[in-house]
């Protein structure tokens, strides 16, 4: 989980050299702090703070956190919004847009009370602009194209400059052609932190947007027109089997931000313990307010933060309760062809098709049956556990709660080793007498 | 009859009728021979006619040697081969250069002398005259007939050779179309078996709950439908083989193979066919033949004025309901009150009329051959569209989508479907195939010319 963050100052004055006459310009230009880009899709560890006022750093899931330089008291980030290619999960990768090399862009962490200035570079082929969503602004930093700013036109440099005036949980993205560049994956995390660090502190604090493409099996590009069947639920971008475990130490106080930036509301449960909702994008929760959950609905739009203390030592899952949701890309025209047996007519089909095989008379498992898909898809449902195919994809994730790791150690444990006895196992005792279903008509002749 | 009295000439023309019937004898072949130079030529394949019990039998064992009884018409070029020696029709016509021949040697002899014995009473007298009569007329046209005989045999033989070419690429046509049909047939019947698998998954699935009546009903339907189309496949194809079998003479009990052959690597793509055609075509020699002899008989009048020698195309008769009578006819006035003008002048007519005629024969053969060439040349581009790109583009669309069906992202129905369609692209690349070598045959009839014959064999499986 080394992040490999390249510097890319050089780049950025060589072109503005050659591209801009004006003396003016190759100033402002060599006035650009540094817009580091980001390689890997992996989730990189927390960025502690260099300088500034002190905080406890968030963890992007797949992500990174945007580094920053301190101009006269002011923390100045650059954004620069471009197209990139991401990897959804291995063995697929979708051309998105997105933020200094990746989609979603990085984190942006700051303080209670920070003046912050953030340049946006508009490598996109048109234009572009920022809304931080959430925020307590200047109208006219508030990023709506045509409302409060012109559009950021392709190959400039705009910039926004306000004060983080209440601590939180935020996102920022386009407000222009948004209905595109949300579908091409223009999205961001921010989290304003407490001035006091001390503040509903935790041990640990991910962060991930969920977002979701359409994106035509073979293909790499999202279809943007799609408005409700997307084909792949993703959270920063990637889907199961590419989503990183959320690793734990046993005990810590974990918190949890989640936004929403699909279409559709995502019913996202946590097993094997219960949470608190804690946090919206409007705020904390005063503690009176909250109540306790195993499943919290986040609908479009909104952010929430759940914590909970990990007691529970194991791989629990954390997922969206939608099931379809927890699929990658599959047919939704399908028929059912559960009880139809197919045996008769498979062998007229192969004479056919000659690579042809029945499926999905038994159901939708296709446990380990391995068969050549079309190119950069993933299967329906991948990945696998201790105990064979876990027959996930989409939003789905593990919390690893682990003792003896260390303080900042994010690194996977690996599958959890259940103590000897504590596992669902096969019954090998007396059978119970056999009772023939009512209105069973399933049965295989 | 006219009384020949002096002795002298009697010899001379006896002399004479010698001589010409010297020149024209029937020959051992009844002139089949040129005709079959001619056509070999063209076509690579030799026609045979068979006029004696042996003939037919060693027709009948080479038929048997390119095809066995149930056999395999394995190339367009046996058949063409088999139907220049079996097919009736063309015997038939064969027959009528027998005739023509026949003609040919009467033209050329003599009437044979007949013996005139009269007995006149006068009074008490009894006069006796014997005379030996020759046919006066015949025997100053003679020379005149038999030319013309020649040249009449010659156009028989050229319009047969025509025929023949024809019935030669009748019969190649044929044999692409039944072998396309077959091969048609043969994919129809797979989209149908196609059809009849999701018919019977469709109305399980009904049966079980899976599927509504209304998804089975459909797919019932489908199924319906492709039956009938194969029963109309099944047809074509046995009314194509039939046409070929009528062309062979024979019943169809033999079988194809079962692909087309390949398309050739490549086709010229410019020739010059107009000159092509020009120089083979049969019936622009037969236009300049009889150009020919109507120069001939141009001349005889301007030279005597007295022989009115009107060819082929000048007594061209036509009765409605008849077919056109041509011939000859040789008259032979005494000028006492016409010295001939009006008779030259109306053979100049005849004989511009011959040219014009011509003229008008080369322009059709050119335009034909133009055509047949466009033809060939599109025939030849569509069906290496489909071989090259349509068809392989359709198979990789199938290789995709079992792809899909791997992922669970469409049916098998869509994968049933997609067989169908697969199918019928390829008939439609069967018959864009097929469709070329039509037309490639179409072109060799147009040219009628050896070159279009090098180049198929060049390129024939
Ligand atoms: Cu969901």
């Amino acid at each position: 989980m080394n992040p490999p963050s390249i510097s890319r100052r050089a780049f950025l004055q060589g072109s503005a050299l050659a591209v801009t006459a004006s003396a003016a310009s190759r100033a402002g230009a060599a006035g650009l702090p540094e817009a580091p880009l980001q390689q890997s899709p992996l989730t990189q560890p927390p960025l502690s703070p260099a300088n500034g006022r002190p905080y406890q750093p968030v963890v992007t899931l797949n992500g990174w956190t945007l580094p920053w330089r301190m101009k006269n008291g002011v923390k100045e980030f650059h954004l620069v919004a471009e197209p990139v290619v991401r990897e959804i999960a291995p063995g697929m990768k979708a051309n998105l847009w997105g933020y200094n090399g990746q989609s979603p862009g990085p984190t942006i962490e700051v303080v209670e009370g920070d003046r912050v200035r953030i340049f946006v570079t508009n490598k996109l082929p048109e234009a572009t602009s920022v809304h931080w969503h959430g925020q307590r602004l200047p109208n006219g930093m508030d990023g709506v194209a045509g409302l409060t700013q012109p559009g950021i036109p392709p190959g400039q440099t705009f910039v926004y400059e306000f004060t983080a005036r209440r601590a939180g949980t935020f996102m920022y993205h386009p407000h222009a052609d948004e209905m595109v560049q949300m579908a091409m994956g223009m999205m961001g995390f921010w989290v304003t932190h407490p001035r006091d660090p001390k503040f509903m502190r935790v041990d640990r604090d991910f962060v991930f947007l969920m977002n979701a493409y359409d994106i035509e099996p073979g293909a790499a590009v999202p279809k943007v027109n799609t408005m409700l069947d997307f084909n792949l639920w993703t959270w920063n971008s990637r889907a199961f089997p590419g989503i990183d475990p959320l690793v734990v130490r046993q005990n810590d106080r974990v918190r949890i931000r989640i936004g929403n930036l699909t279409m559709t509301n995502h019913p996202i449960h946590l097993h094997g313990h219960e949470f608190n909702v804690t946090g919206t994008d409007g705020g904390w929760v005063p503690p009176a307010a909250r109540w306790p959950e195993v499943a919290a609905d986040i609908a479009v739009g909104q952010m929430r933060a759940i914590e909970f203390d990990a007691t529970e030592e194991g791989d629990w899952a954390l997922h969206c309760h939608k099931a379809h949701h927890t699929m990658n890309a599959m047919g939704h025209g399908v028929p059912t062809m559960i009880g139809v047996d197919q045996s008769a007519v498979a062998g007229k089909i192969a004479r056919l098709i000659p690579d042809y095989m029945a499926m999905g008379d038994k159901g939708g498992a296709m446990g380990d049956m391995e068969m050549p898909l079309p190119e950069n898809t993933l299967p329906m449902m991948g990945g696998r556990g201790p105990y064979g195919a876990i027959e996930m994809g989409g939003m789905f994730s593990t919390v690893k709660v682990r003792r003896n790791l260390a303080r900042d150690d994010y690194r996977d444990p690996g599958w959890y080793r259940a103590p000897a006895g504590s596992v669902a196992r096969e019954w090998r005792g007396e059978a119970p007498a056999a009772h023939a279903a009512p209105g069973g008509h399933h049965e295989h002749p | 009859m006219i009384p020949l009295v002096s002795r002298p000439s009697r010899a001379s023309a006896l002399a004479a009728c010698a001589l010409l019937a010297g020149c024209a004898q029937l020959s051992p072949d009844g002139g089949f021979g040129p005709l079959r130079e001619i056509v070999a030529q063209r076509t690579g394949a030799a026609p045979a006619w068979h006029r004696t019990p042996e003939e037919a039998a060693g027709n009948q064992a080479r038929v048997a040697q390119l095809l066995p009884a149930g056999g395999r018409l394995a190339t367009a070029d046996d058949a063409v081969q088999i139907a220049l020696i079996n097919n009736p029709d063309l015997q038939a016509a064969f027959a009528e250069l027998g005739v023509a021949e026949a003609d040919l040697v009467q033209a050329g002899r003599l009437p044979n002398p007949g013996f005139s014995f009269a007995r006149t009473h006068s009074g008490g007298d009894v006069k006796v005259e014997r005379s030996l009569t020759l046919g006066l007329m015949q025997l100053i046209a003679m020379p005149a007939a038999s030319r013309i005989e020649a040249r009449r045999f010659d156009q028989v033989r050229l319009q047969l050779a025509t025929r023949v070419l024809a019935t030669a690429a009748q019969t190649r046509q044929a044999y692409y179309r039944a072998l396309a049909s077959q091969q048609g047939l043969a994919y129809q019947e797979q989209v149908e078996q196609a059809a009849e698998a999701a018919h019977e998954l469709a109305a399980k699935m009904a049966e079980r709950g899976n599927f509504s009546r209304l998804d089975a009903a459909r797919e019932q339907l489908f199924y319906a439908e492709t039956q009938t189309r194969l029963r109309r496949a099944r047809r074509e194809a046995q009314q194509d083989k039939e046409s070929l079998a009528r062309l062979l003479g024979m019943a169809p009990a033999f079988t194809l193979p079962e692909r087309l052959p390949e398309l050739p690597a490549k086709i010229d793509d410019a020739a010059d066919v107009e000159r092509q055609a020009i120089a083979q075509r049969l019936d622009i020699q037969a236009a300049r033949s009889e150009l020919e002899g109507l120069r001939l008989s141009l001349g005889l009048t301007r030279a005597t004025r007295l022989v009115n020698v009107l060819d082929l195309g000048a007594l061209r008769t036509s009765e409605s309901g008849k077919a056109p009578e041509t011939g000859y006819q040789v008259d032979i006035e005494i000028p006492l009150f016409d010295w001939g003008q009006a008779r030259v002048a109306k053979a100049e007519a005849i004989y511009m009329q011959g040219a014009n005629r011509l003229a008008a024969v080369a322009l059709d053969a050119r335009a034909q051959a133009r055509l047949a060439w466009r033809e060939r040349q599109d025939a030849y581009e569509l069906a290496r569209r489909y071989r090259d790109d349509i068809v392989p583009l359709r198979h990789r669309m199938s290789e995709e989508n079992l792809l899909r069906y791997n992922g669970m992202l469409i049916s098998v129905f869509d994968l049933l479907a997609d067989a169908r369609e697969q199918a019928a692209t390829v008939n439609a690349a069967i018959e864009a195939g097929r469709d070329f070598w039509i037309a490639d045959a179409a072109l060799q009839l147009a040219l009628g010319g050896p070159a279009a014959a090098e180049n198929r064999q060049g390129t024939q499986p």
